[in-house]
């Protein structure tokens, strides 16, 4: 990747000229070590260079290029960690044994870390080691991001989001959005209840691209006859911030949708169909605050599945044929959402045709993480998904069904590109299709 | 003093005392870094938790089937020179005295042919393995100075062990003393190199098997 | 004693003492075969020797026990006296000669002059040097002069036993008499190492008679030794080398594995590095050799084999140190000694590595990365 093509966003806020190389530098410097702790330093001496992590990977086997192996993607962060704070660190500073961190290497490595990977874990898995690629990418991620090299459209949108609470301007802000798709579907949105049981939060996606889903939320919480708000100032689900890998603002996003929960007193805040919200909720920001979080948090499926179980949720069984089911990587793999989704199934009567690779070491989407946002990553992108149609292709489905509106979005897209014959379609709105009496 | 006997004295107590410093040095070096504490709220019991832990430690040691098909080669090289390596170190007589006499006590042996066997295959599959660092894409990119120096390290110690048994080279003093040199060689560079991984693969495995299995993920 | 050109040949010798043609020549077979000479050569030795002159031989003793003479006056190939009377001119010997005094000493000095340049000097034990080389002194005169003055017109000097070869016990650490050995004394001569303690009397006698033969020095191996002899160790030739092949090893001296004669090797056996004929000439006309009567062994035709710890010490275990082997204790407390060290340094390195982790935070941010950071 040449240079021009990289996209420098330093300063938006306030219109300067990108960063210097010695800026970018210390910036990224300033983050790497800030993630240097037992346990990354654990992880990154661990290695042994076997390369079975690229096997792992759906943007090496989409494109068989060494450059895609994922604990490639972690060099810089290592760099810093061999020369900074590993146990030979001034050995490696004297004699030159990891060279410096470049901002060159730091702009190269956009490409390896944001365009090309999806956090979706499934090279930690693969790791004979037992190293969690994924989690030292994420890190890696926060040295780009202040060496002021996110990409523009995750920093954009997570500047934007951390200002405003949406990560990007509309017509309309997402709070008369979401009223709107109410009365277009006509159910009652719950917003802004001074207290409420559950807290309830929406996909920025499903608001721009899937209404049907946000409206099925609505309805289905209404049909457990929950009691559950909206709240205008902490609707978004994503989290740009994760994405970007902006440490402070992923904090101060997550702290938004916190703040709002405590307010209305929820016990309980709903992450909708959207993988990397969970991952950023569920188990990050508790870490990212510094205490734990004052409320459970939980997908909608997880939500549902539990309603299930207490008999408070009966569905009336669908008739789709053969059906297939996409496990997305932040809930299932990374984030142990793995029963849930075919509980639910289940009490549709649908028995999903498995891919070859499910559960825990399905192939992920390659939209998550933020890729589906970066423009230029699109034709990478398609490669990767691809590996994904043959595969459900492959199961003989009709319907295709999965719990997470950027896998949704991406197979959209992917369905696109390549004139896919099948839909992606949404668990949540199977189910709010099927209530009982609904 | 000629050169088995520098080889097995001072040398080789110089390497055991640097292997010591070294390994307790990195390991020290990783523990004491700072430690984040877990506080999202966890799927599984921490009883859970840590019997994944001590599963993933187990469990890590095959790939999970729906990898098998892209990692058989590298499995199968990979286990093969280490058991290999393994039957050589410890299963062969000399060595067995050796080891054995650090910690007061030997085990039985393997027949020195049968040893001298599998240092032969062991051999070639280290050969095997070089190649295949150097010819597929993704091993090529990888590699640094410490993959292929201790390979190295290793090669050297299999071959001079090889030679002192085939008697070739040089009189048979003369290679052991050559070959009891590329253990303390090995000694010396192992706290450097990747061949600490012996130290790291089992809590690593540990670790992450937690926390995997306190998200209730699977590992 | 006589000029050498005056001196009768060997073959001249045998025939006044009525040895037949076809016995010398079956005598010269047996000691082409130990000196592992293909069999046609028996006969160019045979005429070779026929045709030599007795060499004239002068044999020095200096920091020995005699053991090296006694195992030589029990050769049975040459035997000793054949040696002796047939095949060398034994000019001087303060043991075996009749002389004593100052009659043995003109002999020397007789044969010396009449010989010079072409006598062969046969040296037993090693020299002392310290403190002058008082340590030896013999007719007023220190070993260390002796040696000098003998070596001067030697054509060749062959030491004979581990002492003159390699220094043997005397040369010993602490080494009180800074005994040295022959080869590092005499600059410039030619040398022949017949080391063991003693050496085998048939290689001693093999190697004398095989310069007188040839006329001139053997092949030698790194350390001086004739290869003939010394070019395999005991253990390529030892009738227990298939039971360490197979793994079955004697772990005590009256165990079944010792019973059963199996490899000694775990006894402490030095056959791998000691390169003897003892496996193959063995000793008491081939009677057996110390393997063969159960005792490992003691490596002791190899230079400092009493520096090298224990006899009955394995050769892999670690040598740390003059006290010879490492024991588990020493090697646990090193390790614990070496451990307690890493992990201060494991220590100061972390604080180290925290500190630069501090100052990178500490970096001001710039007034550009103010967007980013914020």
């Amino acid at each position: 990747m040449n240079r021009s093509s990289v996209e420098f966003h330093a300063n938006l806020a306030t219109g300067e000229a990108a960063l210097g190389e010695q800026q970018r530098v210390a910036g990224a410097m300033r983050a790497f070590t800030r993630e240097i702790g037992a346990l990354s330093a654990l992880r990154l001496e661990s290695c042994v260079h076997c390369g079975m992590c690229a096997d792992a990977c759906h943007f090496y086997i989409a494109t068989e290029d060494p450059q895609y192996t994922p604990v490639l993607k972690v060099e810089p962060f290592k760099q810093a960690f061999k020369r900074e704070a590993g146990a030979f660190a001034p050995f490696f500073r004297w004699f030159a044994l990891k060279p410096q961190v470049t901002a060159d290497e730091l702009e190269r490595w956009q490409h390896l870390l944001f365009d090309s990977c999806n956090m979706c874990g499934r090279c930690s898995l693969i790791c004979p080691m037992g190293i969690d690629v994924a989690e030292l990418i994420e890190q890696a991620r926060r040295g780009l991001f202040e060496a002021g090299l996110a990409p523009k459209e995750l920093y954009e949108k997570a500047a934007h989001q951390r200002r405003t609470g949406q990560p990007e301007d509309s017509s309309e802000p997402y709070r008369d959005r979401l009223l709107a798709i109410g009365r277009q579907f006509k159910v009652e949105m719950p917003i802004d209840k001074p207290q409420a049981e559950v807290m309830l939060t929406v996909p920025r996606t499903d608001i721009e691209h899937y209404p049907a889903a946000v409206a099925a939320l609505a309805r289905v919480m209404a049909h457990l006859k929950a009691d559950c708000t909206f709240r205008s100032d902490g609707l978004i689900a994503e989290n740009y911030g994760y994405y970007a890998g902006g440490r402070a603002w992923q904090r101060e996003i997550s702290l938004r949708l916190i703040e709002q929960a405590r307010a209305c007193k929820a016990k309980v805040l709903i992450v909708p169909e959207c993988g990397h919200a969970y991952s950023a909720l569920r188990w990050e920001a508790a870490e990212l605050i510094g205490k734990p979080l004052p409320f459970k948090v939980r997908h909608i499926t997880e939500y549902l599945a539990e309603a299930l179980d207490g008999g408070r949720l009966k569905l009336r069984s669908a008739d789709l044929g053969v059906t297939a089911f996409h496990d997305p990587c932040q809930l299932v793999r990374k984030g142990g959402v793995t029963s849930a989704p075919r509980r639910l199934l289940h009490a549709m009567g649908i028995e999903p045709r498995e891919t070859t690779r499910h559960i825990g070491f399905n192939v992920c989407c390659g939209g998550g993480g933020g890729v589906l946002d970066i423009e230029r990553a699109a034709p990478l992108r398609h490669r990767v998904v691809e590996e994904k149609f043959h595969e459900i292709d492959a199961t003989g489905a009709r319907t295709f069904l999965t719990s997470c509106s950027d896998c949704r979005r991406t197979f959209d897209d992917g369905k696109q590109h390549f004139n896919w014959q099948q839909t992606p379609r949404s668990l949540l709105e199977l189910v709010a299709e099927h209530l009982q009496g609904g | 003093m000629d050169l088995v006997d520098f080889a097995r004295g001072p040398a080789l107590k110089v390497a055991f005392v640097i292997f010591f410093i070294g390994v307790v040095w990195r390991l020290v070096n990783v523990l004491l870094l700072r430690h984040k504490r877990n506080l999202s709220e966890p799927r599984r019991s921490v009883g859970a938790s840590v019997w994944g832990g001590l599963k993933a430690m187990g469990s890590r040691s095959w790939p999970h089937p729906e990898f098998i098909k892209r990692t058989i080669t590298g499995e199968a090289l990979g286990y093969s020179y280490h058991i290999g390596l393994f039957i050589v170190i410890l299963l062969f007589a000399p060595h067995i005295i050796f080891f054995g006499s650090f910690i007061g006590m030997r085990w039985p042996a393997l027949p020195n042919g049968l040893v001298t066997i599998f240092a032969v295959i062991t051999v070639t599959l280290f050969v095997a393995v070089l190649f295949r660092r150097l010819a597929h894409p993704v091993l090529r990119r990888l590699s640094n100075f410490d993959d292929f120096f201790s390979w190295f390290v290793v090669a050297l110690l299999l071959v001079t062990g090889l030679m002192a048994t085939a008697h070739v080279g040089a009189p048979y003093p003369t290679i052991l003393g050559l070959h009891i040199l590329s253990f303390d060689l090995l000694l010396i560079w192992y706290p450097f190199g990747k061949l600490m991984h012996a130290f790291y693969i089992f809590p690593t495995r540990a670790v992450d098997g937690y926390l995997l299995t306190r998200k209730g993920a699977p590992s | 004693m006589a000029r050498p050109e005056l001196q009768p040949t060997i073959g001249e010798l045998l025939d006044r003492q009525g040895v037949s043609r076809r016995s010398f020549v079956k005598y010269c077979t047996a000691m082409a075969s130990l000196l592992a000479l293909p069999p046609h050569a028996a006969r160019a030795m045979a005429e070779q020797l026929r045709a030599a002159r007795r060499p004239s031989v002068i044999y020095l003793s200096f920091q020995e026990c005699t053991g090296c003479l006694e195992s030589l006056t029990r050769s049975f190939a040459p035997t000793i006296e054949n040696l002796i009377f047939n095949v060398v001119s034994l000019d001087y010997d303060d043991t075996l000669m009749a002389a004593a005094g100052s009659q043995a000493e003109e002999a020397r000095e007789q044969a010396m002059r009449a010989n010079y340049g072409k006598y062969l000097l046969v040296v037993d034990g090693a020299v002392p040097t310290g403190d002058g080389g008082v340590y030896h002194c013999a007719a007023g005169r220190t070993g260390l002069d002796i040696l000098t003055d003998c070596a001067k017109g030697a054509a060749a000097i062959v030491c004979v036993g581990t002492c003159a070869s390699f220094g043997g016990l005397p040369f010993a650490d602490p080494n009180p008499t800074g005994a040295r050995a022959i080869s590092t004394l005499v600059p410039g001569k030619p040398v022949v190492n017949v080391s063991g303690c003693p050496p085998i009397p048939e290689v001693i006698a093999g190697t004398l008679l095989q310069y007188v033969t040839s006329g001139r020095v053997p092949d030698l191996d790194e350390h001086l030794r004739p290869t003939v002899f010394f070019g395999n160790s005991i253990h390529d030739r030892c009738y227990r080398r298939p039971f360490y092949d197979q793994g079955k090893f004697a772990k005590t001296f009256d165990d079944e594995g010792a019973r059963n004669g199996w490899c000694l090797y775990e006894l402490g056996c030095k056959g791998p590095t000691t390169y003897n004929a003892c496996a193959t000439i063995k000793w008491n006309n081939a009677v057996s050799f110390p393997i063969q009567s159960g005792h490992p062994c003691l490596g002791c035709a190899e230079p400092d084999f009493w520096d090298r710890g224990s006899f009955y010490s394995p050769i892999p275990s670690p040598r740390w140190g003059k006290a010879g082997e490492v024991s588990p204790a020493q090697a646990a407390a090193i390790a614990a000694g070496a451990a307690v060290a890493g992990a201060a340094i494991g220590v100061g390195s972390v604080l180290l590595g925290r500190r630069r982790i501090e100052r990178h935070q500490q970096e001001p941010k710039s007034q550009s990365g103010k967007g980013n950071e914020e």
